[in-house]
């Protein structure tokens, strides 16, 4: 199986006034096609700093992160709103979904960025909120959308470019709890399809559905539960 | 991203914010407004003057007696005594660029027909008035060569004149009294003269044309003329007509403190500065509101990046690049401005229209004054833009999502 991530020794590190804060201190794993794998770890422990460096929205402070093969580190910015638009489909707590577009709209608008075509952009459009069971929603706004068909929208808005991975933040943080099971069966149904998924949580229930699940504590890793299968 | 998709995607976010943006729009409309009104009205207003310059004749040059200057005990001079009927004769043999020369002379009087009474301007002049003038005769005819000779109590009247003297009968062939001072005598009223309306220094439509022979013997005992009117031979000409007329007269008086000379072509070019610099202030005062308007699409732009922040880390998070943002806000901008623009050019086109249809003030709408006033709202589009939009670009992703 291909590594999709190659993360080694990554650290971050802020200026905060006089002291410094160490968000990460020496992170390593990789993560294979189609792994399913939860990072869950109480506020504070880095989870959403590796969030940001895996999701190319940040550079680690050192080490190396390789995604596809493709070394982040020394990408330009340009390049790495490529990688963004490419390799990864990022589902947010807030859905983030533009308020005044339809379902439609929003799922179109990475393939804006990726330079797509309006008639190939329009029909996988119409094929992502189809796999993600909005077929009928196509013109509705956020507004007139509940909260989990909301969050389907940006799944599909993830989905629609292929990513090499999807980076879902607390994808169930703003649902109610039989909502939240719809959306993590969906993302099971996702990991049969063959996607590789990533998802940052501190709840446990959610990071139970997974395959995998890494713990962060104070910036380090402190359990991997596919750890033996990453060395051999 | 496209050029295409960002037009498409400020129109759409200008249409899902239609209050704001209107209101936001305000200023670049008023501002366009004002432009193309007061720049179409003053266009307008100055073809109109101009016309009326142009009403005078072709190629005129005035020759104008000017008051001398009073020194060392001597009196300054009345400015009418100057030119003769002789002089007049003498100018236009010896200046070969002037066709014509007319002297004029003017005085007042009362006109007496079947129990009414008229108080006219009374005008003494040759026979060529007409030609120089560009003057033309309704009924019966002008003055004529005889009529000077034999001193002929004839006249002419002009249009507006005859109306209100003889209302609904024909003029020509009626005597009618004319009372100057405590003299009284019979004329003969022998044409009417077409309407010419009002013209740049005075209207011809209320004088009545008499030989100039009978008013200088018979009405005001003189040998002075007042105003001595030329027409050179050309446009091109009048220059030198000037100088010829200008060397004529000095050779005469031994001054040239005495006259002055003026061509129509003068005329024409003080009247064109006079209006271009009124016009030059009046869009300036317009180009200020543009300006202001400008001021207020900045800090539209400005809240509007600020309040749409986490859109924007979104917009990171999927793939936007630092240009795709710079063109994005940038095009908003510009679509605010021009689509203001579009509806100043409208409104301002509108007013000049209602101007000229009830103030009676002819408006003159050009392409080019519509073309600047819209470069200069898309242009203050641009540069109201290009800070909002920078600082959208350069927003980091990570602190942009996260925004609250």
């Amino acid at each position: 199986m291909s590594t999709v991530i190659e993360a080694r020794k990554l650290t971050k590190i802020y200026p905060m006034g006089e002291e410094e804060v160490h968000a990460l201190r020496g992170v390593s794993f990789s993560v294979r096609r189609n792994e399913y794998i939860a990072i869950m770890g109480p506020s504070g422990s880095g989870k959403s700093t590796l969030l940001h460096i895996l999701g190319c929205l940040d550079r680690p402070t050192s080490g190396d992160l390789t995604i596809e093969g493709t070394n982040v580190l020394q990408a330009t910015d340009n390049r790495l709103a490529e990688i963004r638009n490419r390799r990864i489909g990022f589902v947010f707590q807030n859905f983030n979904l533009m308020a005044r577009a339809t379902a439609l709209e929003n799922v179109e608008l990475p393939l804006i960025y990726g330079g797509v075509r309006r008639k190939e952009r329009r029909e996988r459009a119409l094929a992502a909120l189809e796999r993600v069971g909005l077929a009928d929603r196509l013109h509705h706004r956020p507004t007139e959308l509940s909260g989990g068909q909301r969050q389907r929208v940006a799944i599909a808005r993830a989905l629609v470019t292929e990513p090499a991975f999807i980076l879902a933040d607390e994808p169930t943080g703003s649902l109610d709890s039989k909502t939240s099971v719809q959306i993590m069966e969906l993302f099971a149904q996702l990991h049969q399809e063959g996607n590789t998924l990533l998802v940052i949580t501190h709840n446990q229930s959610v990071a139970q559905e997974a395959q995998r699940i890494i713990e962060l504590l104070d910036g380090r890793i402190t359990s991997d539960s596919g750890q033996q299968g990453v060395g051999a | 991203m496209s050029l295409g998709e960002a037009v498409r995607s400020a129109l759409w976010s200008l249409r899902s914010n239609k209050l704001r943006s209107f209101l936001s729009m305000l200023g670049i409309i008023i501002g366009v407004a004002a432009v193309v009104g007061i720049v179409s009205i003053g266009l307008g207003a100055q073809s109109q003057v101009l016309d009326m310059v142009s009403a005078l004749g072709s190629n005129l040059i005035m020759i104008t007696p000017a008051p001398t200057l009073g020194r060392s005990g001597r009196m300054s001079s009345d400015a009418v005594d100057v030119f003769t009927m002789e002089m007049a004769q003498h100018l236009q043999e010896m200046a070969p660029s002037l066709t014509l020369v007319v002297p004029q002379v003017q005085s007042s009087g009362l006109l007496l027909y079947a129990g009414a009474n008229l108080r006219a301007t009374l005008v003494g002049t040759t026979p060529q008035y007409t030609q120089v003038t560009n003057y033309e005769v309704a009924a019966g005819r002008f003055l004529h060569a005889l009529d000077l000779e034999q001193r002929t109590p004839v006249l002419v009247l002009g249009s507006r004149l005859a109306e209100r003297l003889f209302g609904e009968v024909d003029p020509v062939g009626q005597v009618v009294r004319l009372v100057v001072g405590d003299r009284r005598y019979d004329f003969v009223v022998v044409g009417v003269m077409a309407p010419k309306g009002q013209v740049a220094l005075g209207n011809y439509d209320n004088q009545v044309y008499l030989p100039i022979t009978f008013v200088l013997e018979r009405l005001l005992r003189t040998n002075r003329v007042g105003t001595l009117m030329a027409q050179a031979l050309s446009a091109e000409a009048a220059p030198q007509a000037v100088r010829e007329a200008e060397f004529f007269l000095y050779s005469r008086l031994g001054t040239t403190d005495e006259f002055s000379i003026t061509s129509q072509d003068e005329m024409l070019e003080t009247i064109g500065d006079v209006a271009f610099t009124l016009q030059l202030m009046l869009g300036a005062i317009g180009g200020i509101s543009l300006v202001v308007g400008g001021i207020g699409v900045m800090n539209i732009m400005l809240v509007s990046v600020s309040e749409r922040t986490r859109e924007i880390g979104t917009r990171k998070a999927l793939g936007a690049k630092r240009r795709d943002l710079l063109l994005q806000f940038l095009v908003e901008s510009l679509a605010l401005t021009t689509s203001g623009g579009a509806l100043g050019l409208g409104a301002g086109a509108a007013v000049a229209q209602a101007v000229s249809k009830y103030g009676g003030w002819p408006a003159s709408i050009q392409a080019s004054a519509l073309a600047v006033a819209f470069g200069f709202s898309a242009l203050v589009g641009l540069v109201a833009g290009v800070y909002p939009a920078l600082r959208a670009a350069r927003l980091d992703p990570v602190t942009a999502l996260s925004f609250e």
